[in-house]
């Protein structure tokens, strides 16, 4: 059974992009287009891996992991944050409220997030 | 009548007795008389002399007595005329004469002469009476001497002190031009004291305030003259002055362009000025400089530059994702043409991303919130990890890279990993990029005392001499580079410098033109990192 990754992201074209890449790999996915959405669809869809972004109408990706991370299911769910900034203050953010990696869009290539998606689920 | 005879022989005999016995007085007199005195008949032939006289003289009488008084005087015959004089006036008469003495002496005499008459008042002759006047001429002559010289010297005096009084007066006029001259410096600089746009305090050498110009009184809302003669200890108890004057210290210690918040909202950048006359130190000045407008601008800046650097990334990622996935066939075949053309403009797209990533940097450091994670690290390490990310790029280019390890052991060091090695990459990159093909490239460690140098050493095309002074700063590109390769912030040595300068390190180069370059730079193995660190 195919693996299931939750895109949460704003940007047509990366959700455009990234889509392609994670179905070529064998991935089933679903999108959402701002962190409400994305929540609703973490509880719906249950996926095995969320790439989520970070700046997003609505709620933002900081505002959905500490929802997440008050929920004794979905806090299991393994997250990706995908973002344009990198700054260390908003990485050790992100860990703390549990991410498991982090990827800066202008610094990594689509392959290297399957490769993370990959190390992460398999 | 013998009786009348005898009696008349008697009075005979007694006049007679008491004519010798006035002779004698007479010559007694004269003998006595210390005043020497010659009588003469009215045919000016010397009858008699006294004693006094022969005593002047040296003559005797057998040589002076029945001769005319020509001889005895140097003045000829001004004996003679004295006489008529005498006569003709009727009274005695003193003239000044030169007595010519036996034994060839001359001295000078004053010379009183008398008629003498008889009983009808017929002319006898005439009584003279020398006075040696020689001692008394000696007297005036030194006298006169004395008044010649004196005035000689009064004369000299009075040039002297007319020169002098000359002198006075120009330096009196020079004085009274200079007192006018310091007297329009003073004007004018208490012109510019009082209009000057910054704020102004001056403290003598006690830390006594001196002066406060009328900006910095609106700086601190505050009145001047309620403050002058008042040491900076009693200032620090005034609310409005506390925190300058916790700043300044109680001996108002060195400040340069220090950044300071007043209770207004004003941001004045502070400096002292130690004002020296040689080596003395006569008080303090402190410029207070308005930089308020300058921070906000500055702010806005830097936010301008941080929103829009971020709006700039999310395009350029999808842009950089599209390009990608293009070129690994992700979204169908491409020709050979086409791939070319795209990896071309993936390259150009991460040359933009490259200058974003720089721009939010800089803007970092302006902000002061840079350097982030320090931790204790092995320099050469870093060093290594990003000479080798240049393996691939310098052998393109046909330079050799070579990195001369240390044979000891470096001790660790407290860096941000990260940003350290951002700082040796942006050198290394400037040595690579600019050194032609066959050139060759150096990093070596060094331990110094209290540090660590590393150093980085190309072949490469140097730097202008002219430009030098400019190489650390923003946006500097060198002409000679400028014209090699078209790209390149002009960021990336400001960058370097930043990072290694919040370390508590140092950063210098030596460089030649068309010989190359070497650039130092120096990390402290203290363990406490620099204050730099901030969080945010």
């Amino acid at each position: 059974m195919a693996k299931k990754i939750l895109l949460i992201e704003d940007e047509e074209i990366m959700v455009n992009l990234l889509q392609r890449k994670l179905t070529a790999e064998g991935y089933e996915t679903s999108v959402a287009r701002d962190g409400q959405e994305g929540m609703e669809k973490m509880k719906e869809a249950k996926p095995d891996l969320i790439l989520l972004d970070i700046i997003m109408p609505k709620m933002g990706g900081f505002e959905v992991m500490e929802e997440m991370k008050g929920d004794g299911e979905l806090k299991k769910i393994p997250v990706i944050v995908i973002s344009n900034s990198g700054q260390p203050v908003e990485i050790d953010k992100a860990q703390t409220l549990g991410a498991k990696d982090w990827l800066i869009k202008t610094e990594f290539d689509p392959q290297e997030v399957i490769n993370k998606v990959k190390k992460q689920i398999g | 009548m013998p009786e009348k005879r005898l009696s008349l022989e008697l009075e005979y005999q007694k006049t007679r007795e008491d004519l010798e016995s006035l002779e004698r007085y007479i010559e007694e007199f004269s003998e006595f008389l210390p005043l020497p005195v010659f009588i003469v008949n009215p045919a000016d032939v010397i009858i008699g002399i006294n004693r006094a006289f022969q005593d002047l003289t040296r003559y005797n009488e057998m040589e002076i007595v029945g001769k005319e008084t020509n001889f005895l005087f140097l003045e000829k015959r001004k004996v003679k005329t004295l006489e008529e004089e005498i006569l003709s006036k009727k009274k005695r008469i003193i003239r000044e004469m030169t007595l010519l003495t036996k034994d060839g002496k001359k001295i000078p005499v004053n010379v009183s002469g008398q008629f003498r008459r008889d009983e009808e008042g017929n002319l006898i002759g005439y009584f003279f009476a020398l006075f040696n006047i020689s001692a008394l001429k000696k007297f005036q002559e030194e006298l006169e001497k004395k008044v010649r010289e004196k005035t000689k010297e009064l004369v000299g005096k009075t040039k002297g002190l007319e020169a002098s009084g000359k002198a006075l007066l120009n330096i009196l006029e020079d004085i009274k031009e200079a007192l006018s001259k310091t007297e329009e410096e003073k004007n004018k600089t208490q012109a510019i004291i009082t209009n000057f746009t910054d704020g102004l305090f001056l403290f003598d050498e006690k830390s006594n305030l001196l002066l406060v110009n009328p900006q910095a009184e609106v700086f601190f809302k505050i009145g001047a003259k309620d403050l002058i003669n008042r040491p900076i200890l009693e200032l620090s108890n005034i609310p409005a002055l506390a925190s300058l004057a916790k700043l300044l210290g109680p001996e108002i210690k060195g400040i340069f362009r220090k950044e300071f918040q007043t209770k207004e909202d004003l941001v004045l950048e502070v400096s002292t000025i130690p004002i020296m006359r040689k080596e003395e130190k006569l008080g303090t000045l402190v410029i207070l400089h308005d930089v308020t407008r300058e921070k906000r601008i500055e702010r806005m800046k830097t936010e301008f530059v941080s929103i829009a650097a971020h709006q700039l990334r999310t395009p350029l990622s999808a842009i950089k994702w599209t390009l990608r996935m293009l070129l690994d066939g992700d979204l169908g075949e491409t020709t050979k043409e086409q791939r070319n053309f795209i990896e071309k403009t993936y390259g150009s797209n991460e040359r933009m991303i490259t200058l974003i990533n720089d721009l939010l940097n800089v803007n970092r450091i302006e902000e002061g919130r840079y350097l982030y994670k320090p931790s204790r690290a092995d320099i050469e390490v870093v060093t290594q990890f990003v000479v080798n990310s240049y393996k691939e790029e310098s052998k393109k280019r046909g330079i050799k890279i070579d990195f001369k390890k240390p044979k000891k052991k470096m001790p660790l060091v407290s860096i941000d990993v990260e940003k350290m090695r951002l700082a040796v990459q942006n050198i290394l990159d400037n040595a690579v990029r600019y050194t032609p093909v066959g050139g060759k490239v150096t990093v070596s460690l060094k331990r110094a005392k209290e540090e660590i140098e590393i150093s980085i050493k190309d072949t490469g095309v140097g730097i202008p001499k002219d430009q030098k002074a400019r190489v650390f700063t923003k946006f500097f590109r060198a002409a000679n580079v400028m014209r090699m390769e078209t790209e390149g912030s002009g960021l990336g040595l400001f960058i370097a410098k930043n990072i290694i300068e919040a370390h508590g390190g140092k950063i210098w180069f030596e460089s030649e033109e068309n010989k190359g370059s070497t650039f130092h730079f120096t990390l402290p193995i203290k363990e406490e990192f620099g204050e730099f660190l901030k969080t945010g």
